[in-house]
Parts: C-alpha cells; sequence; structure tokens
C-alpha cells in the first residue's frame, strides 16, 4: 500500500470542499436506499463529521496506535446510529465511487485497490469493535424522562430512568436522542453519582434555535422516550490521590462536576474540596440553593459562587481570574467543565500558576462526538 | 445547475455591485460603517459564492464526463455521449441538489425558530424588568404608608388609640392596607400565570409544529 501516494489523492480529492460528501451520501442513498434513514433530515452537519474523520484517518496513517483507537471509538459509537456489519460495505463501496469520481485522470487500478484495501483495514477495526462492544453494551439504551424541573429560566433539569441500567462513572457523558428530533444526538453529562435506583440526572440548556435541546426542555418531555448512547469522556475523579481537589464549573459545566462531588461525598474521608460555580449573571447560578444546602452540611466543602458581571452571591470577575486569584492550587487535583474556552483558558493558567499538567482534568469527550 | 428555489436570476451579485456598492455611514459623527447593512451584503456575498461553487462543481464534473466520453471513443468504445455510468452521476448530481435544498429549508427553520426564542427572551427580560419596578414600587409605597403610621404613632405619645372612633379608624386603614395588599397579590400572580400560559402555548405550538415534520428521509 503506498501511503504517500494515498494521502496525495485525499489532498487532491478533499480541494473539491463539500461536494466530496455531498456526492458520496447522494451515492450511497441512490445505490442502498435504506441506509437514508440512518441520518438525518439535515445533512450538513453529517457531512462535515465525514470529512473530518477521513482527515483523521488519513493524517494519522503513521500513528497505528492512535489511529486503532479512534476506529475502535468510531466503530463502536456508530452502533447507536443503527450501523451495522453489511453498511460498512456499501459505505466502501460509494466511497470508493466518490473518490474515483473526483480524482477524474488521476484514479487508476492500482489507486483503486490500495483505497480498496485502505477502507478493508479501516472497516475492519470499527466492526471488530462494535462486534465486541455487542456482548457488553446494548447498541442504546432506553431513558424514559420521569421528572422535569426548571432551575432557571433557560435550564432544565431531567430525570430520566433508564433501560437497561446505565452504569457509567462520575464525570462521563452520554448522546441523547429525541423523537421529536430523530438522528439528531447532542452530549449531556450525568449531574449525579450512580443512584441505587438507577435513574440519572442530566441538566439541559435551551439553545436559541438549538434543534434537540428544544425538544428536551419543552413542557411535554416527561414520559418522553430518549435513546441514549453509551458512557463517554475521559473525565473521572483520581481516586488514587489523595491531593485536595479544585473544581471549576462554568454554567452547565456544572453537571458532571456535581456527579464527581457527590462521589466524593461518599468517600469515607472526604478531601477538602473547593468547587467554584461561575455563570454570566446570578439568575445563570441555576443549581446553588442545592448546592449551599450541600456545602452548609459539609465542613470538608467551600463552595465559591462567581458572576462575570453584575451583583452576585459571591466574587465577580470571570472565572478563570477568580480561581487563580484565590489561592494557590499547585497541590490540588483540578477538574475544569464548562464552555470550551473558560476551560482551556483556566488549565492553561493554572498550569502557568505551578499545577502540574497531570493534576488538571478537562471533560473531553475524546473521539465519540457524533 | 442547480436551480433553488429560493434563487432570483435579476437579484445576482454582479462585479459591478461590489465595485459600486455603498455602505452608510454611522450616525453621529462616528466613524466607520453601520454594521447591519455591512452584515446582510456579506450575506449576499456569501449565497452568491455558494452558488459559483455549486455551479463551477457542477460545470467540473460535466468536463469529466465528456472528457471520458471522448477517452473511451478514442478507445475504439461506442461514441455515446450519455450512458448508463453517466445517467448515475446525473441522479447523484439531482439528489445532492435536492439534499441541500432540504439542508438549506432545516437552517431556515431552526434560524427562525432561533430568532422566536431569542426575541421571547428579550421580552421575558423586559416583563422582569417591569415586574421588578412593579415590586419595587408597591413596596415603597408600603414602607412609606408604615412610615406615615409610625409617625401618626408617635405623635399619640406612643399610646395605643383610646377612643372608639380611633380604634375604628386605625382599623379600618388596617383593612384597607390587608385588601390593598391582597388585590395586589391577586394582580401579580394572574400576571404571572398567564406569562407562563403563554410561554407553554408556545412551547406546545413548537411541539405540535414539530411533529408534524415527516420523520428520517426527506
Amino acid at each position: 500500500m503506498d501511503i504517500a501516494r494515498l494521502k496525495r489523492s485525499f489532498a487532491a480529492i478533499a480541494m473539491h470542499g463539500d461536494e466530496v460528501p455531498l456526492h458520496f451520501y447522494a451515492d450511497l442513498f441512490l445505490k442502498h436506499p435504506e441506509t437514508r434513514q440512518l441520518f438525518p433530515v439535515s445533512m450538513q452537519a453529517q457531512r462535515a463529521h465525514l470529512v473530518q474523520a477521513l482527515a483523521t484517518i488519513v493524517g494519522s496513517v503513521g500513528n497505528v496506535d492512535e489511529l486503532s483507537a479512534f476506529l475502535r471509538d468510531l466503530g463502536r459509537g456508530h452502533r447507536k446510529f443503527g450501523a451495522l456489519a453489511e453498511h460498512y460495505e456499501a459505505v466502501g463501496d460509494s466511497l470508493l465511487a466518490t473518490f474515483a469520481h473526483f480524482s477524474a485522470a488521476e484514479w487508476d487500478a492500482g489507486l483503486a485497490a490500495d483505497w480498496s484495501a485502505a477502507y478493508q483495514l479501516i472497516a475492519g477495526v470499527m466492526v471488530a469493535a462494535a462486534q465486541a462492544d455487542e456482548q457488553r453494551h446494548p447498541a442504546y439504551w432506553t431513558g424514559t424522562v420521569i421528572a422535569r424541573e426548571r432551575l432557571a429560566f433557560d435550564i432544565t433539569a431531567l430525570t430520566v430512568r433508564t433501560q437497561p441500567r446505565l452504569d457509567f462513572v462520575p464525570g462521563q457523558s452520554v448522546a441523547i436522542e429525541s423523537p421529536a428530533r430523530p438522528r439528531l444526538w447532542r452530549y449531556y453529562s450525568m449531574a449525579n453519582a450512580p443512584r441505587s435506583d438507577g435513574t440519572v440526572t442530566f441538566h439541559v440548556r435551551l439553545i436559541d434555535g438549538g434543534a434537540v435541546s428544544m425538544a428536551l426542555t419543552a413542557g411535554d418531555v416527561v414520559g418522553t422516550e430518549l435513546r441514549i448512547g453509551p458512557p463517554a469522556g475521559a473525565l473521572r475523579l483520581d481516586t488514587g490521590s489523595a491531593r485536595a481537589v479544585l473544581l471549576v464549573a462554568g454554567s452547565t459545566g456544572l453537571a458532571p462536576l456535581k456527579a464527581m462531588l457527590e462521589q466524593l461525598a461518599d468517600q469515607a474521608q472526604p478531601p477538602a474540596v473547593h468547587l467554584f460555580f461561575g455563570a454570566r449573571a446570578a439568575d445563570g447560578l441555576y443549581d446553588l440553593p442545592s448546592l449551599e444546602k450541600m456545602a452548609a452540611a459539609r465542613p470538608w466543602l467551600t463552595l465559591v459562587p462567581v458572576v462575570s458581571a453584575g451583583p452576585g452571591p459571591g466574587r465577580t470577575g470571570e472565572l478563570p481570574d477568580v480561581v487563580c486569584g484565590y489561592a494557590d492550587w499547585s497541590q490540588y487535583d483540578a477538574y475544569l467543565a464548562g464552555p470550551s474556552e473558560m476551560v482551556t483558558d483556566c488549565a492553561r493558567r493554572l498550569a502557568a500558576a505551578g499545577t502540574p499538567a497531570a493534576q488538571i482534568h478537562v471533560e473531553d469527550f475524546g473521539w465519540s462526538e457524533p | 445547475m442547480t436551480s433553488d428555489p429560493w434563487y432570483d436570476e435579476q437579484k445576482r451579485l454582479t462585479p459591478d455591485r461590489l465595485q459600486s456598492v455603498i455602505f452608510p455611514l454611522t450616525r453621529w459623527g462616528r466613524h466607520g460603517y453601520e454594521e447591519e447593512p455591512v452584515r446582510a451584503f456579506l450575506t449576499e456575498v456569501q449565497a452568491e459564492m455558494v452558488r459559483l461553487i455549486n455551479e463551477r462543481a457542477s460545470l467540473w464534473q460535466e468536463v469529466q464526463r465528456l472528457r471520458r466520453r471522448i477517452l473511451g471513443k478514442e478507445n475504439g468504445n461506442d461514441a455515446i455521449l450519455f450512458g448508463k455510468d453517466d445517467a448515475h452521476v446525473h441522479a447523484v448530481r439531482i439528489l445532492s441538489s435536492a439534499q441541500r435544498t432540504a439542508d438549506r429549508y432545516v437552517a431556515d427553520a431552526q434560524a427562525y425558530s432561533g430568532r422566536l426564542t431569542e426575541e421571547a427572551r428579550v421580552r421575558r427580560d423586559e416583563i422582569m424588568r417591569q415586574a421588578q419596578q412593579h415590586a419595587d414600587m408597591l413596596l415603597e409605597e408600603a414602607r412609606t404608608r408604615a412610615r406615615a403610621a409610625a409617625v401618626a404613632a408617635i405623635d399619640r405619645d406612643g399610646l395605643p388609640p383610646q377612643t372608639d372612633q380611633e380604634r375604628r379608624a386605625v382599623q379600618a386603614e388596617l383593612a384597607y392596607l390587608r385588601t390593598f395588599g391582597e388585590v395586589y397579590r391577586q394582580h401579580l400572580k394572574i400576571y404571572t400565570e398567564d406569562v407562563l400560559r403563554t410561554i407553554e402555548d408556545w412551547e406546545s405550538k413548537e411541539r405540535a409544529a414539530a411533529r408534524e415534520i415527516p420523520r428520517g428521509s426527506s
């Protein structure tokens, strides 16, 4: 297999931009109409995902470990979409036809054979990972919404009973699909440590025009059966550490950290914990009463609410400024979740102020973003 | 060729328009252009670019097809200009165009619903602000009355009202304040409930509308 040639070939094909995935999906749907129902009505985001995944695969061909980890996650992640082993063959056919179409004069038997062999390898890893996963997990969990509580004007807590029971580690997230918006999946973090009754709670922020968030926060959502993907994400408590803990939550980034806080509270001797909870304005500190109650009953927990502007119950300023100006965190395990800009900035500044990188944990969906 | 329904040949952006476009200057003597017209124009430029790219892609594909035909002819194949493979490429092109139209409709609907919720948010903020003002006003009024009542009490050397007449007057005043408070409480309650009902109506309409959208394939 001439890898350098495949890379050159892909670069030339990718020059055609959105036309490439557009052609690919049209080709696939014409040859295999039954695959159309696996995708949402609008394919705009889907096309971007495909190109991104292809670029990642081609870009990491040299790094076998990274590539196979990516492909295994991709294979497992595709189970919830209803992808079956036979679909992989159809996808391979259309992908090759699309590459041939856009390669034009460049396309010859050698290139076709190389692309075909490369695809067989890729699909092989994905299918194998998906089949191994079948032994352990369903393709998706069914989650019935049993309670809906509006925590703030635009933030709703949904409590869901899953079938079968969803086992997860606090800090993890799942992709959720609402029947009102089929084939659109969005990630939400579990906002609780595993409960004896197996229910889970999500904090859903209503996004203007956000298809899934609007469906999930609607008034009649109780009773709805959601589809829930497998737990994903690398954020989790370093249970082997004896260090004190710093939690920094921006807005609904609170959800995974609250789950971890519950996990800490269950420990026989919880470490000292500082929780910074930030929002733009006071009414964005949506879960403050329950956090205050928690802090009042637990001397090891210090709660610091932060608003970036205007009057608030705690400190005023940008979250990373307040956190870094508050104390020396170099001996702490830091866990950050929230808007990616805030998380990146805060992680960078903690590292600059002396917290070792290994002690800074941020929310990361890895390769599993749908 | 793309033939989008929202596409209007007459309104196409021309190089001449790019040359001659005039943006209004901001008022009040500040430097720079009004943001809104510039944004609108950028949207137009973007739409035009999308059209051009689509057209270019179609033409490119057509060139490729014809090139293959010619090569086939040179290799001694039948010199047909439109074969079975071409029919498939043609079908792919039609489906691609339909998909783009669908994507556009979904994006438009999403943008529309985004605007609706944004408007609702603005209205909510306005309602909250007014309610806050109203509450502040009521509170201020109550404080004034309480102060007046206290002053009146002190004027009587702190003694409770002695005569029946005085007692009746104070009771009447108390009854008035109670009624006043009750009426305003009711008033605020109805007002708040009405706001909540409107929001819920919106939500259920939104849900109903969403259900009418056919699922799966388009």
